[in-house]
């Protein structure tokens, strides 16, 4: 039977305090934080983050993808990630959208691939940025994130019961080009989009089942907010899980896994609940424990201000761009950009990057092996330069871009963008031990350009 | 091989917002033939550089704005060292014997494109490298040789002073002020640790030189010309960030283009040798570690030479009596070309600014891009 064998948790560095966002709008207060995606990341750059914490990533062969917050339209987020993945070009890939059911429709998916014995080894990316309207309640709701998931053979958590329910009505929806959830009632959603259509779902399960509810160590149902949550739980005489609104905020198709995540420590049986268009219903058996990085996600934080989230958020200020990059360039060297790999010559030993034909050392013609660099390495040189923005955007005098000459482990140098900073606040120094991190560097020529970029370790 | 300096056609450097590139171009080569007392149809090829196209990506650049047609022209671009190469082209047509006269000439209009800074390019960059800045380029040495020497901010704000100081008694200088060390360090920063002191000026310019062989030299001029006894210039990497033994303390190109100008002029110690020097300060630490690159002293050592005095035009070896392009400003292509019009005025006694004492022999330097492509020539009395 199919089961998640491991979990891994990304939550961007920032977080906005509730107040701060109540203070700066009128809006009452919701109390606690709100994490925050850096204006260089989108969903497939931390579904991305998530999935590179999965350590048997190489023995994947689907990705399927869980979000309702892709910046495309056309453009599967699962074969990007995927690719930035270093994954074998015959891995199966999928997106599923449109609801946050979705995240644990793409857990069902992966489970009835993973039963089907066609497929050993399912990688599941929950993943959202959901876009919001400043001033909406919804800009305090909502928080940024994604959930990684291995579903294997025998994975340590049994996935076993499953049940469904469908409910178009009512609920959350967006139109294409809405800057923001849109609702007729948030009392009616709740009551009936959510509670009813979770009560469906769970019920259903565990009639169907004939479990004793005594048997149950764990409720975990994700929610459109906390008063809808914590109102269910009331009325059910149940303990729930931690929904973590006061740390992260509700992640959309991520969200049951973000709570999920929280409970793999230990062994025992969980209810999974989610909710979006009626609601998903699963019983996992945590039958070994699952260690994940969901603390160190929370605990590592930075905090902005509203200016400051009003401009990571794309609201506020200028991006000018003169130039305009080939994204024919960027298909061809896929293998250096996207896979990171550089090349090692045969005949001096050097690795370099680029791959380029001839070594940048030796000038040795055709003879090397392409190799993939490392994940950390050492500042060996950088500048903060006011002339240019983060992402190659024209200055705006406001936020200097950081770059570094970066030395990897291995072998390997390369010029690169050092991101997580905000106007550059931080001190950056020779020497310094950087990370890899896959990032959205600029948008132009009606192109998306992902690369890599370095930060301070988290 | 030695090829004559005839004559040479400087314009003020600056902001000409109300002339354009031929204006300009057209000003520099009827002053560089009026000193070489010869007419523009004696001339029997030209070298035309610019970093920036107007006129055509051709030999159109000097043809059209002179009306000089129906005769050999090349454009010539590389980089901010395109001036020193545009010459090199043009020294080696008269040392082949193919022409007696040439010309090489160097013009730029920056802030036509509306620069904060030297504007970008499309292309040079592979779309998924981080952008830097001009100044950012160089803050990656600054902050490398801070680490590795100790040298501080001080020691480049000295070098932007010194420059300023010989450049505000240069007639065509774009920047005439002095300055003090307090004003370069309270300067808004460009690129950490360079601030707005440490870099040379973005401005508007032309040059020319006329070329011949010395022969037809003695024959319009008399013995009153300089000669360039030996040129040289090399290549290197467009991406130094990515090659693992760069260290960001020397410029491999630098090097290699003096070695061989050095060679060729027969020049093993260059600081007793010759007299003084032009380098090409685009930032302060760029001429810092151009002292070094340039052998007149050891690795680590350039900050010395600023501190103790040596550069100054009172110094031992004065380094840019011009002002450099630090203050006499730096119109890319126009850059080269006038650093050989310098070392020819200053070799024959006719600094039009500061006048080194008994300058008989100087090297110019020329460096572009990202330290790849630098060139180097040695010029002397006839």
């Amino acid at each position: 039977m199919a089961g998640i064998s491991e979990c891994s948790v990304y939550i961007p560095l920032w977080r906005i305090k509730r107040d701060e966002i109540a203070k700066s709008v009128g809006l009452q207060s919701l109390g606690g934080e709100r994490s925050v995606a850096f204006w260089d990341e989108d969903v497939i750059t931390m579904g991305v983050e998530a999935s590179r914490g999965i350590r048997r990533i190489e023995e994947v062969s689907a990705l399927v993808f869980a979000t309702t917050s892709s910046p495309f339209r056309v453009k599967q987020c699962a074969s990007l990630t995927a690719t930035a993945l270093d994954l074998p070009s015959d891995v199966f890939t999928v997106d599923v959208t449109d609801s946050f059911r979705a995240g644990t429709s793409a857990l069902s998916i992966a489970c009835n691939m993973v039963d089907s014995g066609k497929f050993d080894s399912v990688l599941v990316v929950t993943s959202e940025k959901i876009p919001v309207k400043p001033a909406t309640i919804y800009e305090q709701i909502l928080g940024d994130g994604a959930v990684a998931l291995l579903v294997e053979r025998d994975g340590k958590a049994e996935v076993g019961l499953f049940k469904t329910h469908t409910k178009t009505q009512p609920g959350a929806w967006m139109r294409v080009g809405d800057e923001s959830l849109n609702d007729f009632d948030m009392r009616v959603s709740a009551r009936y989009g959510f509670a009813q259509s979770i009560q469906s779902s769970i019920m259903g399960l565990i009639s169907e089942s004939g479990i004793n509810p005594a048997e149950i160590s764990d409720v975990v149902i994700s929610a459109p907010d906390p008063r809808s949550y914590y109102g269910v739980l009331k009325s059910a005489g149940i303990k729930g899980g931690e929904l973590f609104f006061d740390s992260v905020g509700i992640v959309g198709t991520a969200h049951p896994f973000l709570m999920l995540a929280d409970r793999l420590g230990s062994e025992g049986k969980i209810l999974l609940g989610s909710y979006g268009d009626g609601s998903d219903a699963f019983l996992i058996d945590v039958k070994d424990k699952i260690k994940t990085n969901l603390k160190k996600m929370i605990e590592s934080k930075k905090e902005i201000d509203y200016g400051e989230f009003l401009h990571v958020r794309g609201k506020v200020g200028e991006k000018s761009y003169p130039d305009k990059p080939s994204p024919v360039k960027y298909w061809r060297d896929e293998k250096s950009i996207l896979r990171f790999y550089g090349m090692k010559c045969r005949k001096c030993g050097v690795v370099s990057y680029p791959i380029s034909r001839c070594c940048v050392e030796c000038g040795a013609k055709d003879d090397y092996e392409e190799v993939k660099l490392s994940e950390r390495g050492e500042i060996y040189t950088y500048t903060i330069d006011n002339l240019i923005s983060p992402g190659n955007y024209d200055a705006d005098g406001i936020h200097p871009h950081v770059v570094a000459v970066v030395d990897f482990e291995g072998g390997g140098r390369a010029f690169m963008e050092v991101t997580d900073l905000y106007r550059a606040k931080e001190k950056i120094e020779i020497g310094m031990g950087v990370e890899r991190t896959f990032r959205l560097l600029n948008e132009k020529n009606g192109f998306r350009y992902y690369y890599w970029k370095v930060r301070l370790p988290r | 091989m030695e090829v004559a300096i005839i004559g040479t056609g400087v314009t003020k450097f600056g902001h000409h917002w109300e002339k354009d590139q031929e204006d300009l171009l057209v000003e520099a080569v009827y002053s560089a033939i009026n000193s070489a007392e010869i007419e523009l149809k004696d001339v029997e090829a030209v070298w035309c550089g610019t970093f920036y196209p107007f006129s055509g990506v051709s030999g159109n650049n000097f043809s059209d704005p002179l009306k000089f047609f129906g005769k050999p022209i090349s454009r010539v671009e590389n980089y901010c060292a395109t001036g020193m190469d545009n010459i090199r082209n043009a020294i080696y047509a008269v040392a082949s014997g193919a022409f007696d006269i040439v010309i090489s000439a160097g013009v730029e209009k920056l802030m036509d494109n509306g620069s904060r800074g030297i504007p970008f390019i499309e292309g040079i960059f592979p779309p998924y490298m981080p952008a830097v800045s001009a100044p950012g380029m160089f803050a990656l040495s600054a902050n490398r040789a801070f680490k590795e020497w100790g040298w501080t901010k001080e020691d480049l704000a000295l070098v932007a002073v010194k420059n300023h100081y010989n450049g505000a008694r240069h007639p065509k200088a774009h920047f005439r002020r002095e300055i003090t060390v307090e004003d370069v360090l309270n300067a808004p920063m460009i690129a950490y640790p360079l601030g707005l002191y440490d870099c040379s000026a973005v401005s508007d310019g032309a040059s020319a030189v006329v070329l011949a062989n010395p022969k037809t030299a003695r024959e319009i001029v008399g013995d009153e010309y300089a000669v360039i006894k030996s040129i040289g210039m090399a290549v290197e990497t467009i991406h130094p960030w990515s090659r693992p033994s760069e260290t960001f303390l020397s410029f491999p190109a630098t090097v290699k283009a003096a070695k061989m100008a050095y060679k060729q002029a027969s020049i093993e110690n260059p600081r007793k040798e010759l007299d003084f020097g032009i380098v090409h300060d685009c930032f302060t630490i760029t001429e810092l570690i151009n002292y070094q690159d340039m052998g007149l002293c050891k690795r680590g050592e350039g900050a010395n030479l600023i501190r103790d005095g040596v550069t100054t035009i009172d110094g031992d070896f004065p380094i840019n009596p011009d002002g450099g392009l630090k203050s006499f400003g730096h119109p890319i292509a126009a850059s080269g070309v006038r650093m050989v019009c310098e070392l020819a005025k200053q070799v024959l006694g006719k600094a039009e600014g500061l006048q080194v004492e008994s300058a008989e022999a100087g090297f110019a330097h020329n460096l572009g891009g990202p330290y790849s492509v630098s060139a180097v020539c040695i010029v002397s009395r006839a």
